[in-house]
């Protein structure tokens, strides 16, 4: 098995602090910082791993969540495979911008089939004792927008981590879709280059 | 004894520059009576090497063309700040050449292409390249590195696209970054990203030609048409899929751009042949044709033998690059005959042309590339072959094509200029360069490419955008280089130390007469249509 692995852009989304670092750093390093500075712009770490026999090697990218950054994280969300909506269970707001971070998403990364788009949401830090967001709430919410999974996670105690980055996967490789090869029959045709003294692109 | 460097700019005065030729299809020139005392001004159409008929090659200047795609006019005062810039690092860069050069004397890399795959992308045999190559998407995703994997070098891919998104978010451009003797250049063709990372004395504008070579080969192996089709369909697309299989194309197009002056002057090198020997095998290709060939090519190694095209039709001299890559890529059309999809980007970037490639015997080096637009022409070019080997026999013209192979160079020594080293002379009517075999002293591939280096140099100063010169003289510990461009032919040589800088025009007048003198062996004079 030394085949090139699957490449695949995957984006975490959500308010800030609820735990998308944490998230990126246990699963890729296995490591938790409870003394966690805001993410400023974007950073992105890479993981490799074996999928129901496919290698896959994952571009993370862990975005900055407030507002003033906006700008700085718009630019990378064209071409992501899969988007991984974050909240926390204890910060209902987090849960409630759900939709603004979707309705963001959709709109920069200009995705050409909206409907078919892969989201995974995470509700994380499930280790605390106060919860504002039940499961149950969570879950229509994911029934209502598309059907996409939903893991309760916590960065913190490693729960559910490795298994939303995994269905993350899955999800990209459920819509694989082949890309139309008619194209590379197209050949020259002497008589219209002709009309074209010079060809410049871009 | 005090070390001393000099390098001496002359600049003429006076002297009106042509007017750029806009147009790709190239001016026919009537033939001038050709003086018998060639002089440096030339006229263009009248040098050594220039043909007596239309020429064979789009008509192309050595550096403006390549670049002209990917510098709209709107870009002009920005770039010219970052020349301006480049010129104020330039004493610096020098200095950081030569201590770089020194600590790597005598150094030994061997380059397997594997190997260099395998590297780790953490080692410092990683870090210590002289140049780093990297293409991705311009979604972040990693298409190609020179050395390392793709995989391993995500994050890094990240970096560039975001170093690239974070100045264009301000709408602004990045060209390059200068840093710690080292210069990272970026290149966006939508939709690819090209970054390359020197430290070596390359300016910006060669690191950047270096970067189109890799882009029109990504685009050879898929047409343009398609490229934008897969990343309008899927912005994630990984490119990889459609390039497998690849790569040691794009390895081998970047170590020849580190060795072969033919790329950098937009030229190719005939193989040395007798005039007649050559009309035979021009003739014998014109009368081998078939209703959709437009281009017969004749290659010995990295030499072409002979073109024949179509009538008005004319193939770009980085397109003929691009084949003579594909061939010398790969052995396994030495065996058969090969039939592949190829585009040539310059031509029209849109679509494929198909082309039969076999070599005349297995263990000869002469090959034959028929270029056809039908790609059910598979039969029909496999009988021009059949039908040109023929010929070629039955007028004898086999056994001289046999006997040139077996020198498919020549000496300096042949030429009879003490203390010249080497040159590297173009005639640019004709878009063919002649060089002679490189002495013992810059074999070693590590000589080569810094002797490459060093013409590359000096090109990029005779050819800078906005204080080209027309002669250029610099004196370096190891040797002396003298260059200089006319209307009709560029010319760049390398002496020994021990010359002068008054040696090296007069072995200017001596090396043109020599070249007046061996012109029909050693360029294509009269090109052939069908």
């Amino acid at each position: 098995m030394s085949g090139k692995s699957l490449l695949l852009k995957v984006i975490l989304l959500g308010d800030g602090g609820v735990g998308k670092s944490s998230l990126m750093n246990r699963y890729v390093t296995d490591r938790f910082d409870s003394q966690s500075f805001h993410t400023i712009g974007v950073e992105f770490l890479n993981r490799d791993l074996e999928i129901d026999g496919r290698l896959v090697t994952l571009q993370i990218w862990d975005t900055a969540g407030q507002e003033r950054f906006k700008s700085l994280r718009t630019p990378f969300y064209r071409g992501a495979d899969c988007c991984l909506l974050t909240f926390a269970v204890d910060d209902l707001q987090s849960f409630q911008n759900l939709g603004c971070w979707k309705k963001e998403f959709m709109y920069y990364s200009d995705v050409r089939d909206p409907e078919r788009f892969p989201f995974v949401v995470l509700g994380n830090k499930v280790d605390k004792e106060e919860r504002e967001v039940g499961e149950d709430e969570a879950r229509a919410w994911c029934e209502e927008n598309g059907c996409c999974p939903y893991f309760e996670t916590s960065a913190k105690d490693d729960t559910n981590v490795g298994a939303a980055f995994e269905a993350a996967v899955r999800e990209v490789l459920a819509s694989e879709d082949p890309i139309d090869h008619t194209l590379l029959s197209s050949s020259i045709d002497l008589h219209g280059n002709r009309k074209v003294t010079r060809s410049s692109c871009c | 004894m005090p070390d001393v460097r000099m390098a001496a700019y002359v600049h003429s005065k006076g002297v009106s520059w042509e007017v750029k030729n806009d147009t790709l299809m190239p001016s026919d020139r009537l033939r001038q009576d050709r003086s018998e005392s060639p002089t440096p001004g030339l006229v263009e159409g009248t040098e050594p090497g220039a043909g007596q008929e239309g020429a064979m090659f789009v008509h192309a200047q050595s550096f403006e063309d390549l670049t002209a795609d990917s510098e709209p006019n709107t870009d002009n005062k920005s770039a010219e700040v970052d020349d301006a810039q480049e010129e104020a690092l330039e004493e610096g860069d020098e200095e950081e050449h030569l201590e770089s050069e020194q600590e790597e004397k005598g150094k030994e890399e061997l380059k397997n292409s594997n190997k260099a795959k395998e590297e780790d992308v953490t080692s410092e045999t990683w870090r210590s390249h002289r140049k780093h190559v990297f293409v991705l998407s311009e979604a972040g995703k990693p298409i190609y590195t020179r050395y390392g994997t793709e995989e391993a070098l995500s994050s890094i891919m990240g970096v560039m696209m975001l170093l690239m998104s974070f100045v264009e978010d301000k709408k602004n451009i990045i060209r390059s970054i200068h840093a710690d003797g080292y210069r990272v250049v970026f290149l966006r063709k939508t939709p690819l990203i090209l970054v390359g990372v020197s430290r070596t004395s390359c300016s910006d504008r060669e690191l950047t030609r270096e970067l189109q070579y890799v882009y029109f080969q990504i685009v050879s192996l898929l047409t343009l048409t398609q490229l934008n089709h897969v990343f309008q369909h899927r912005q994630s697309y990984d490119l990889r899929r459609l390039l497998a299989g690849s790569e040691h194309l794009t390895d081998n197009l970047l170590r020849l751009l580190d060795r072969d002056p033919g790329l950098l002057l937009s030229a190719v090198m005939c193989l040395p042949l007798a005039n007649s020997a050559r009309d035979v095998v021009s003739s014998s290709l014109q009368a081998a044709k078939a209703k959709n060939l437009v281009f017969s090519i004749l290659l010995a190694g990295n030499r072409l033998v002979t073109l024949v095209r179509k009538k008005d039709q004319f193939l770009h001299h980085m397109d003929l690059h691009l084949l003579f890559n594909l061939v010398g890529s790969s052995s396994s059309f030495r065996e058969g005959e090969g039939w592949t999809p190829i585009c040539l980007p310059k031509f029209n970037p849109a679509g494929f042309f198909h082309a039969h490639i076999s070599y005349l015997e297995p263990a000869s080096d002469l090959c034959l590339i028929l270029v056809s637009t039908d790609r059910e022409d598979f039969f029909n070019l496999s009988d021009c072959k059949k039908r040109f080997l023929e010929r070629l026999r039955r007028r004898s013209a086999y056994q001289s094509l046999q006997e040139a192979l077996n020198t498919p160079s020549y000496s300096l020594s042949q030429v009879g200029i003490p203390e010249l080293r080497h040159f590297v002379y173009k005639s640019k009517s004709s878009g063919l360069y002649t060089s002679p075999d490189l002495p013992a002293l810059y074999e070693g591939g590590e000589e080569q490419e810094r002797l490459m280096g060093l013409y590359q140099h000096l090109h990029s100063c005779l050819h800078h955008p906005t204080r080209p010169l027309r002669c250029i003289y610099r004196c370096t510990d190891t040797e002396n280089l003298y260059a200089l461009v006319t209307s009709g032919f560029e010319l760049y040589l390398c002496f020994s130390p021990l010359g002068t800088k008054s040696l090296a025009v007069s072995a200017v007048n001596r090396l043109l007469k020599w070249i007046r003198k061996e012109e029909d062996r050693l360029f294509i004079l009269s090109p052939l249509t069908y």
